[in-house]
């Protein structure tokens, strides 16, 4: 736990310093909210479903473009071999980039939400709450997978291209169900009809992360 | 150097990569302040001998030991007797000189990161430069801080892959003072490289690698520096047995 907080707090403390990685995702996330609103007619109300589905457009697309970096950062002068040398253990190293990774997906969703309420209406703002126990279980889910594909493609010369070929196929069942919670949510609908849901969101949240602690020590090495 | 002071053992070494044997059964043993350069033609298994030792790459069989722990067993007791500097710096370029060392410090659970790390800016001559970031520094300011990151556990085995790659003449020569005082120190040394001229000059032991099998192992004092040269060449062409 000490180690992964000591990565954790080394990986804020740079992420500030050179903050690339969040612009591009709230700039990414930003230009989607906007491109597809200009796309939806004037004076027409959005539907809950399609609502949904633009949000986690926005989210998902930002999100890939900061997932890859927490783990391809320390590629740069092979700091990842610093890590891998020291007596970190590569279980402690999968916690603090998925805990970072987390946040750094919290951070966007800060920015990205009003603007998507700004720009969709009011109607949107429909349970609050529950929303936000959605985007915290997509998140941990995002995170999870993110980190363990990164760690995957980080060996491979092509982090970058690699990674949303990785990330999207294993994610989409999460985004499915992350955007047919949230449509509810926006419908009004009460909490019983989707709670089922939101579980089988939080269990692939935890075996993604089970998997990651797994697998990381495997293929980090060579 | 007498057996009995062991600090590193490697014992029928073998690795291969895609049906490649990059490294043959080598066995090999080191005491403590002992200096090896290893010499040896690209794609020798120089980088993979040392990738081994640095637990970064798994051997596809033998043996590893550092100071009596195994490199599969204890596998974070090794770690911490290790040092590795190659020609990456494995520096954060965002962080400055000083929160690097304190980083790497805190990964090995030093009891003074700060003051450790001050300590080792001292040596290094970087002590004046501790709280610029390393994105700025040259490539010998880099490599200076290098060692400095490489030694901040203390370690007993210094694994060293080229570390004179892209340096100018200055910073090689100020290189070559700083890894002489390793010496002083008693570190174990084990330093991959091209250049003759220097390997000989720093070593106490001289080896050759050949398609992943120590061809020649032998004292320094035993080489005549004139001859090397021919003696390397001969090794290449597989006339020399040590």
């Amino acid at each position: 736990m000490r180690y992964a907080w000591l990565v954790i707090r080394k990986d804020l403390r740079t992420g500030l310093r050179r903050p690339q990685a969040l612009l591009s995702m709230l700039f990414f996330g930003f230009l989607l909210l906007v491109i597809l609103n200009v796309a939806v007619p004037a004076g027409t109300a959005v539907a809950p479903e399609t609502g949904a589905g633009i949000l986690w457009v926005a989210i998902t697309f930002a999100a890939v473009l900061g997932l890859g970096r927490t783990v391809a950062q320390e590629k740069e002068n092979r700091c990842l071999e610093g890590l891998l040398l020291s007596p970190l253990s590569p279980e402690a190293l999968f916690g603090a980039k998925m805990t970072v990774n987390f946040l750094l997906i919290c951070l966007a969703q800060a920015a990205i939400l009003p603007l998507f309420f700004i720009l969709y209406g009011d109607g949107f703002l429909r349970g609050i709450p529950m929303l936000l126990l959605v985007l915290l279980t997509a998140n941990a889910g995002f995170a999870a997978t993110g980190t363990l594909c990164s760690a995957i493609t980080a060996g491979t010369g092509r982090n970058e291209a690699l990674l949303p070929m990785l990330f999207f196929p294993l994610v989409m069942p999460l985004i499915a169900m992350a955007v047919k919670v949230s449509g509810m949510i926006f419908a009004a609908e009460e909490p019983a009809r989707y709670s089922s849901w939101l579980q089988v969101m939080a269990a692939f949240a935890c075996i993604f992360t089970g998997l990651g602690f797994l697998v990381t020590g495997r293929v980090i090495r060579d | 150097m007498a057996a009995a002071t062991e600090y590193l053992e490697i014992s029928g070494l073998s690795k291969d990569y895609e049906g490649c044997r990059a490294l043959d059964d080598l066995c090999l043993c080191l005491g403590r302040g002992e200096f090896l350069t290893l010499f040896g033609p690209n794609g020798a298994g120089k980088s993979t001998l040392l990738r081994i030792i640095a637990t970064l790459t798994s051997p596809t069989s033998g043996r590893v030991r550092v100071r009596g722990f195994d490199l599969e067993e204890d596998a974070a007791k090794f770690r911490m007797q290790l040092g590795f500097i190659s020609h990456h710096s494995l520096l954060y370029d965002q962080m400055t000189a000083m929160e690097n060392l304190v980083f790497y410090g805190s990964l090995y659970a030093i009891a003074d990161p700060e003051a450790r790390a001050l300590e080792l800016l001292r040596q290094v001559d970087l002590h004046h430069r501790r709280h610029q970031r390393v994105g700025g520094f040259s490539r010998g300011m880099r490599q200076r801080l290098s060692i400095a990151r490489a030694l901040v556990n203390d370690p007993a085995i210094l694994l060293l892959d080229e570390p004179f790659t892209g340096l100018d003449q200055e910073a090689s020569a100020l290189l070559a003072e700083r890894l002489l005082l390793l010496r002083q120190w008693q570190r174990t040394v084990i330093m991959v490289t091209h250049d003759m001229d220097r390997g000989l000059a720093m070593a106490d032991r001289i080896g050759i690698l050949v398609s992943g099998r120590l061809v020649f192992l032998a004292r320094r004092d035993h080489i005549d520096p004139a001859a090397f040269a021919g003696l390397y060449r001969a090794a290449l062409a597989g006339e020399v047995m040590s």
